[in-house]
Order: structure tokens, then C-alpha cells, then sequence
């Protein structure tokens, strides 16, 4: 994995049209952005027409990107997830019990990294994440990894949907104001 | 800017990714008409997006780098190559048999650069949507009764009527075009109107302000020309008139797709646009050749 900067340096170029920085970008990236959107599509061909559509994205919009509000893997992973989502919701709903049970640990950590690889961003979010009620913390970390709807996870935690939708937003204002956002 | 809860609360929802397809368009159309919303959803992205770190990586079969190659509009095999400078055009380009991108393939290395740099600009061009015919009805109102209009909604006097009453030359239809430039069919930010006998153009600013430090620039993309054409920093005021197309034939100018990219200020350094469109357009006819009595050539 290239380094953050390093990262930047071929977005800048890609901005230009160099696209052998663009397939030094896809070989670095490739296997987290497939991670996430696989994670949250459940189906290889979907997962791959999501990340073609992504880089495709990644390659059109380089130069819009900025270094100083997001670091590289962030942004290209909300371009593919944003679009991940997107099919998810385009499609009809997928019912609970066609997710495998493996599910059931999604709501930790799917692949946990030893505390000191993680960046100080992540730590304060973890953090901020941790001071939710339980069940409202996995409500918010299987929405975001699994790419869940409301009604997904309605079923999932045997409440209204509305209550859901209420929990939910609750949690994002907590996590907000733990965060210190304006 | 300062938001309500419930637009805090909707940016957050949408970056967690919980809203259905019907609140996700409704997002994405209000951050296409007002960039602090988007910033405001960008950054719960960002804030939200390090969790991706725990992700476990997969990786994808190897045919979706071809995929994508594809789909990107890349060479096939040729290495990036830096585009030649290429000064405008003093006169107007041939109107016989333009080449398309395609027939360029085979000329040489540099035309593919230069063709799929061209695809490239011109799948950015959006296609107008029922707010652009509206607006189109805005223009058309400014462009016959401008006294209908409040005072800054005026079109300046030399763009709507270049003597109507002369009989006159049927090369040089009075037609009047507008684009309106776009994101992604979003609200309009730019409307460009020009005029097709003086080929003088006007931009208004609909909805858009640049960063500080920043301009924006507007570009003439066409199939007749290798790269993207300057036609000038869109200024402050709601208002820019310019008769740089004037060196550009009446064809190119009507097919051509306009884009406005974030430059520095004062505009691109060489020439060139350093970022992709972030407003695009094609020119619409609102008075057609036929319905417009044909003016005298202005002089």
C-alpha cells in the first residue's frame, strides 16, 4: 500500500491524464475498495460493476479532489461506496434471512486492526462510536459496513422502523456533537 | 452557512448510507444546487469514511482493470503523453467532413491522446432536463419582452435584437441559443446565451460562487477541435459578454458542449482546462431560424 502522500502525488497526476497513474492508483486501491463494496453488495458481479463505475468516477473527477479535507483512500472509498449504496437501494429489498449468519458479528469490528495501526481519526470516531448504547452502536456500524436500510435493520432489531429512523438519527447527532462538528 | 438539525441530521443519514433511493435522489439534487450542503454532507463522509480502515481487503478478478480501462476511454497501448499546445483557431476550421473522433484513431499517437481526452470532456456534457426547459422559457421572455424581467434579470440591450427589420443574407439565420450549464442535471449554475449573428455571448450566473483564490472558466469542447478551448474567465458580476466566438464557425458552435471548470485565479495558466467540468451544457435553440426575421449583417 503506497503511502498517503503518495497517493495524492498520482491523483494530481491523474487530474492531468496520466493514466499510468491511474493503474498505479487501481493497484494500490483496488483490493480495499473492492472489500468495502463487496461487503455491502454481497454479489461479485454486482461488486465489480460498482468498483468499475467508481474508478471510472475516480478517474473523471481527480481534480476535484482535495488533499486537505480527505485523505486519498477516503474519498475514493465514499465514491464507491456512495455508489454501492446506491444499487443497494435500487434494488428491491433484499430480505434479512438471505444474509448469511456471519453477519451476526458485523456490528464489531469486521477486521480489527491492532490499535496502534489505526489513525488518530479513526480512533476518536471508535471512541465517539463507543459512547452509544450497544445496541445503537451496532445499529450505526451495521448500517455503515453492511450497507443496511431501515427496514433491514428493523427487522433485524424487532422494532418499528420508525424507531429505527429515530435511533439512528439520535445516534449521528450524538456522534456529532461528540466529535466537536460545527 | 448554518443548516437546521434536519439537514445536519440528512447529511449524516445519507453519508451512513440508511436513506432509500427516493431520499438519496432528494439529496443529491439539493447538493447539486448549494455547495455548503455538499460540503456538509462531504465531510460526515470523511468523518464517517475512516471506518473503511477495518475493512478487509478483496481482490477483484483481474478483467475489471480492462473494464474500467475501457469505460475510462484510455489508450489501448499507448503511454501518456503530455497534450501539444495547439494556439486558437484565427480562422474558423474547415466545415467539410469533420473527423470524427473515431476516423482520429488512426491518424497517430497524439490524435488518440487528444480523442479520448476529448471523450472524455464530452461525456461530462449533461443533457438539459425539464429545469433547463424552464429556464429556457426565462431566456425566451428575456430575450423578446426584457421589460417583463426585473432589472437584473435583463439580458444587456446589444444581445436581444440586432435590427429585425432588415431583409438580409439567409447564410446568417437570426437564431438565439442558450445552455444551461449544469451538474450531473442538477440545478442550473451558469446560463450561457449567445447570439447567432454576432456569435456575441452572454453568461449569467445562476447559482454558483467560486472559492476565493479560485475563477471560473468557460470552455467550448467540439468534436472539430483536439482539446478544449478557453472562451474566457466568467467574471463577478451576474453578467460576461464576450465576442471571442466570433472566430469560430456557426456549426462548431451549436454542437459544441460548454463546460465551466474551477481554474486559479485569472484562469488556467496555459491555456488548458487542470480540472474536470464541473458545469456542462449544450446549446438549446430558442428562436428558430425560420420563425426570426433575418437581420442585415451587423456593420
Amino acid at each position: 500500500m503506497l503511502t498517503p502522500a503518495e497517493l495524492v502525488r498520482l491523483i494530481a497526476a491523474i487530474a492531468k491524464g496520466d493514466e499510468a497513474a491511474f493503474e498505479r492508483l487501481y493497484v494500490a486501491t483496488r483490493a480495499k475498495l473492492f472489500g468495502v463494496v463487496l461487503r455491502i453488495l454481497r454479489r461479485q458481479d454486482l461488486a465489480e460493476e460498482v468498483i468499475q463505475e467508481a474508478y471510472v468516477k475516480i478517474w473523471n473527477s481527480a481534480g476535484q479532489f482535495n488533499p486537505g479535507l480527505a485523505s486519498p483512500i477516503t474519498w475514493m472509498a465514499s465514491i464507491a461506496r456512495n455508489r454501492a449504496i446506491d444499487v443497494v437501494r435500487k434494488r428491491s429489498e433484499v430480505s434479512i434471512e438471505e444474509e448469511p449468519a456471519a453477519m451476526e458479528v458485523a456490528a464489531d469490528a469486521p477486521d480489527p486492526l491492532a490499535r496502534r495501526e489505526m489513525t488518530e481519526e479513526l480512533k476518536r470516531l471508535l471512541e465517539c462510536v463507543g459512547r452509544l448504547e450497544p445496541d445503537r452502536q451496532r445499529l450505526v456500524l451495521l448500517a455503515y459496513y453492511n450497507g443496511w436500510s431501515r427496514e433491514q435493520l428493523a427487522a433485524k432489531f424487532e422494532a418499528p422502523v420508525n424507531t429505527v429512523k429515530t435511533w439512528l438519527r439520535r445516534s449521528m447527532m450524538d456522534i456529532r456533537e461528540c466529535l466537536g462538528l460545527g | 452557512m448554518a443548516y437546521s438539525e434536519d439537514h445536519i441530521a440528512l447529511a449524516a443519514e445519507y453519508a451512513l448510507g440508511i436513506l432509500d433511493a427516493d431520499e438519496r435522489a432528494l439529496v443529491e439534487t439539493m447538493m447539486a444546487g448549494d455547495q455548503d450542503f455538499t460540503a456538509l454532507v462531504t465531510a460526515w463522509e470523511h468523518k464517517l469514511g475512516v471506518l473503511n480502515q477495518m475493512v478487509g481487503s478483496v481482490e477483484p478478478r483481474p478483467e475489471v482493470w480492462q473494464k474500467i480501462r475501457v469505460a475510462a476511454g484510455l489508450s489501448e497501448t499507448q503511454p501518456p503523453m503530455v497534450l501539444p499546445e495547439a494556439p486558437p483557431p484565427v480562422v474558423p476550421p474547415p466545415v467539410v467532413a469533420p473527423p470524427s473522433p473515431t476516423a482520429a484513431v488512426a491518424d497517430g499517437s497524439n490524435v488518440i491522446r487528444l480523442a479520448n481526452r476529448a471523450r472524455r470532456w464530452r461525456q461530462l456534457a449533461t443533457l438539459t432536463t425539464g429545469i433547463a426547459a424552464a429556464l429556457v422559457a426565462v431566456i425566451a421572455v428575456g430575450v423578446y419582452r426584457p421589460d417583463m424581467l426585473p432589472d437584473q434579470l435583463r439580458p444587456k440591450p446589444r444581445t436581444q435584437v440586432v435590427a429585425i427589420r432588415t431583409p438580409a443574407a439567409p447564410a446568417t439565420p437570426n437564431a438565439q441559443y442558450v445552455a444551461v450549464l449544469q451538474k450531473d442535471g442538477g440545478s442550473p449554475a451558469f446560463i450561457l446565451t449567445v447570439d447567432g449573428v454576432t456569435k456575441n455571448f452572454t453568461v449569467r450566473r445562476v447559482d454558483a460562487a467560486a472559492e476565493p483564490g479560485k475563477s471560473f472558466e468557460l470552455w467550448l469542447i467540439s468534436d472539430k477541435l483536439p482539446q478544449p478551448r478557453s472562451l474566457g474567465v466568467i467574471g463577478a458580476g451576474d453578467f460576461t459578454a464576450r465576442p471571442v466566438l466570433a472566430s469560430y464557425d456557426a456549426d462548431t458552435i451549436k454542437a459544441a458542449t460548454y463546460a465551466v471548470t474551477i481554474e486559479q485565479a485569472g484562469g488556467s495558466p496555459d491555456g488548458k482546462p487542470t480540472s474536470a467540468p464541473v458545469f456542462a451544457g449544450k446549446l438549446i435553440e430558442t428562436v428558430p431560424p425560420a420563425a426570426a426575421p433575418a437581420p442585415s449583417p451587423p456593420r
